[in-house]
């Protein structure tokens, strides 16, 4: 049996808040040794953001600070001190990877952008990770998680034709696109370093991340010169495509009927044989076309039904059907979920036992635990960081606090 | 590349990819395209097998001039970019030897057929493992190959619904509505790419290979933001929160010639600002933005406060354009940015500066297509187009001779229509 893949491997980690830090703990997650650099002078935004264990609020209670946090520790280098650079930089000489997701211009400011690294580590792997790259004329837009989903189409695309554009609802490019990126990125230059010695610069825009996985919608507008419509949740290989409401409280069904053969089963299933021999809906073709006739009849069927019976039932008969479920559901009743393991309990210190996710996808041959340490408390591992890694004595490590370097 | 590209970045010697040297035997299926275009153009040779009647990609739309054909999806030509493609019939014993054959010489395979059909066909991971103990094998499937729900069907909606994303996303006063372009399938690609290029690594240095399962509904549930932790905190179930305003200086605006975004919430001082530029233009009454109350959330999220802000920032949006909007918010740093469409997207100064679309021919046009590029600009071993999406079967030959196969082999496997 493996170990963890990553196990050696030494992060010096810049990143706060968004997608950055999902990026370093997939790394930490897979072993990587994964060093955040926080100081209470400036502290990870997300700290003061909710929920927080039971509504109170506080550094050390934030779980959307908490899980893209974990298995990391932290390190309270004030970088506003003239001392910290030097600190900084006898990290980074024992370390593989620096990563940030700044603003452009703000490592270089601290003289800590790719040249002043390779002065002391020739072949680190520097991942610069900003919301448009770092050059070009929009460079030093600010932006955050939603304006990422505006800029880069994304926002316009979801929702409905006739009603406002309304994207996923969430910072979706800080939680796949831009951090499923730049892992896979840092994973490919630590290849490229293993196999050469050399090491590289990784510029990426997480905007550019998020286009990337429109490419379709892109190639329809450069190609056929269309700009492509929000399409709700129809999809052009599947007629009926839709959600559809179900006994109780905005409880949803959303079923994908691809074949004649998942009709069939459909129709049977909602007790309308009438529908199979309907020639408006006798071919994916016309049930496309007489699509809102079909929403209708269906939504009719289904409001009455309660939505996890007919969901297995659906499912039994090989017609795609799930649930719209809840942050609850998926805690309390998913039982794939379940089965798989996904939410980690991990034990805090302030927060208690809470949850996280672990990665979404196992090594079966890795024998350790990925789900190891919650996230860290403000400076939580200076001191040994100080003594094991930068061999400091306690009295210097006092003196550098006391001098507020360490902060 | 861009001549404005900073000089930090040493050029890279010709024909250096980060991948070098792995093959990736990607199995057309539902998941893996993205994940095999992933590790293409960083320079592994990804060889997508694809069913004598074409991968499911190729009937998937938008199509060149809306005209449906083997080689006139979009999806298809974008998703399968840089790989090799031939075909094989998988369930012909013919055409189990060849893929064997091709395994035997791969660093990994990436399959997303139903679990154990591949066991099945004596292309599980046992099989192809035994004689290549390196070989990564990685299988996408909707909920992951084992538990109650392995052998359920899926789709990228019902991924959406099951994975918790399509709570959070549409009207609050309608339905939900799922992120476009599946991202579902797009985000098991994504962390399929990832897991595999670990087990790769941890195979280059131990000589081990492994399984790796992927399970998109947990994908799924990594999107989802803090939902999670506010029903374990809180026990607050979140939802859709629907278009417009979210409080007073956030959320979605018309203005002249569509929509812009603003985020001017009182973390980072961000409202003055927004104050000033409405007292600049002139906007009635815009003083009162400057009274206390305006800085505080309970108040911002009130109704009335929202509707008293969107009076007075429609005077300001309505008659400009999102470029105009944009500089304006630019210049006083205020996150302002527009919403906007693909049309926008492609011409974007900042997308052209960084020499971000890629051009890549294509077999029924005599302009080539344009797409996005470099998700990544890594300054030793650059995103490369290696080439336009394969036509059907386009490499049998020079892959199957590898195999020791000639010509007259071919003629007689297609006549059998394994290939």
């Amino acid at each position: 049996m493996l170990g963890l893949p990553l196990r050696g491997v030494r992060v010096v980690d810049f990143t706060w808040q968004g997608a950055g830090p999902f990026t370093t703990k997939a790394l930490a997650d897979h072993g990587a040794e994964v060093v955040r650099i926080e100081s209470s002078r400036r502290l990870d935004g997300l700290r003061s953001m909710g929920p927080y264990r039971d509504g109170i609020k506080g550094l050390e209670r934030s779980g959307y600070f908490a899980n893209r946090n974990s298995n990391k520790r932290d390190f309270a280098l004030n970088l506003k001190h003239p001392a910290a650079r030097d600190l900084a930089l006898r990290l980074i000489a024992q370390s593989d990877i620096v990563a940030n997701n700044f603003g452009p211009g703000t490592m270089e400011a601290l003289r800590l952008a790719y040249d002043d690294v390779r002065a002391v580590r020739p072949d680190v792997i520097y991942l610069a990770m900003s919301v448009n790259g770092s050059y070009g004329p929009e460079r030093d837009e600010v932006g955050y998680g939603l304006t990422v989903s505006s800029r880069t189409a994304l926002h316009y695309l979801c929702g409905l034709p006739d009603r406002l554009p309304v994207g996923t609802g969430t910072n979706y490019p800080d939680h796949v696109a831009a951090p499923c990126h730049a892992t896979f990125a840092v994973l490919a230059a630590l290849r490229h370093r293993r196999r050469t010695g050399q090491g590289q610069y990784i510029d990426l825009s997480q905007a550019e991340t998020m286009i990337a996985l429109l490419g379709p919608a892109i190639l329809d507008c450069s190609a056929n010169g269309r700009v492509p419509t929000r399409q709700g949740n129809r999809d052009a290989a599947a007629a009926p495509s839709g959600v559809y409401l179900c006994a109780g409280a905005d409880r949803w069904l959303a079923l994908s009927v691809a074949t004649d053969a998942q009709w069939r089963a459909l129709a049977d299933e909602l007790d309308a044989p009438e529908w199979t021999t309907d020639p408006r809906f006798a071919t994916l073709v016309a049930r496309h076309q007489h699509h809102d006739a079909l929403d209708a009849a269906i939504a009719a069927r289904t409001r009455d039904r309660e939505p996890y019976a007919l969901m297995d039932a659906l499912l039994r008969r090989g017609v795609p059907a799930g649930v719209m479920q809840t942050a609850e559901d998926l805690v309390e009743r998913d039982p794939q979920l379940r089965f798989r393991g996904h939410f980690a309990r991990l034990d805090h210190p302030e927060m208690g036992p809470s949850l996280y996710d672990a990665p979404p996808f196992r090594l079966q041959g890795v024998a350790e635990p990925i789900m190891r340490t919650p996230a860290p408390l403000v400076g939580q591992h200076t001191r040994e960081i100080c003594r094991e890694r930068l061999g400091l004595a306690d009295a210097e490590i006092d003196r550098l606090i006391a001098d507020e370097v360490l902060l | 590349m861009s001549a404005t590209a900073p000089a930090t970045r040493p050029p890279a010697a010709p024909g250096s990819g980060a991948l070098d040297g792995l093959r990736i035997l990607e199995v057309a299926g539902l998941f893996g395209a993205y994940c095999g275009k992933l590790f293409a153009e960083l320079g592994a040779d990804v060889i997508l097998v694809e069913p004598p009647g074409g991968a499911p990609q190729r009937r998937t739309g938008p199509f060149l001039d809306e005209a449906p054909g083997p080689d006139g999806s979009l999806t298809f030509a974008y998703l399968h970019s840089s790989k090799r493609g031939v075909t094989l019939d998988l369930d012909t014993a013919d055409g189990q030897v060849l893929f064997r054959g091709l395994a035997a010489s791969a660093a990994a395979v990436v399959e997303s057929a139903p679990p154990g059909a591949l066991d099945a066909r004596g292309l599980g991971y046992d099989a192809l493992g035994a004689p290549n103990p390196a070989l990564v094998y990685t299988s996408i499937t909707p909920f992951g190959r084992e538990g109650p729900y392995a052998d359920l069907p899926a789709s990228d909606l019902t991924l959406m619904a099951l994975g918790g994303l399509l709570c959070l996303g549409g009207y609050d006063d309608g339905e939900p509505t799922r992120a476009y372009g599946d991202q579902a399938l797009r985000a098991a690609d994504q962390f399929a790419a990832v897991g595999t290029l670990l087990a790769i690594l941890q195979a280059e240095a131990t000589g081990q290979g492994q399984r790796v399962d992927v399970s998109a509904q947990e994908c799924v549930v990594l999107a989802l933001e803090n939902a999670i932790q506010y029903y374990d905190l809180e026990g607050t179930v979140r939802r859709r929160l629907g278009a417009g305003q979210r409080q007073a200086g956030i959320g979605v605006y018309p203005c002249a010639d569509g929509h812009i975004y603003l985020l001017a919430t009182t973390y980072g001082q961000k409202w003055d600002p927004l104050v000033h530029w409405l007292m600049d233009a002139g906007v009635k009454g815009a003083e009162q933005f400057l009274e206390p109350r305006w800085r505080t959330v309970e108040w911002l999220q009130q109704e009335e406060a929202k509707a008293i802000f969107l009076e007075a920032f429609l005077q300001l949006t309505l008659p400009r354009t999102k470029a105009e909007l944009y500089a304006g918010g630019v210049e006083r740093q205020l996150p302002l940015c527009p919403i906007n469409t693909p049309a926008d997207v492609l011409a974007s100064p900042q997308l052209a500066a960084r020499g971000y679309f890629a051009a890549a021919a294509h077999p029924a046009l005599d302009r080539p297509l344009v797409m996005p590029g470099a998700p990544y600009q890594l300054s030793a071993t650059p995103w490369r187009l290696r080439g336009p999406a394969p036509t059907l079967g386009q490499h049998n030959a020079e892959i199957y001779a590898e195999l020791g196969l000639g010509p007259a082999d071919l003629a007689h496997l297609r006549a059998a229509a394994v290939l």
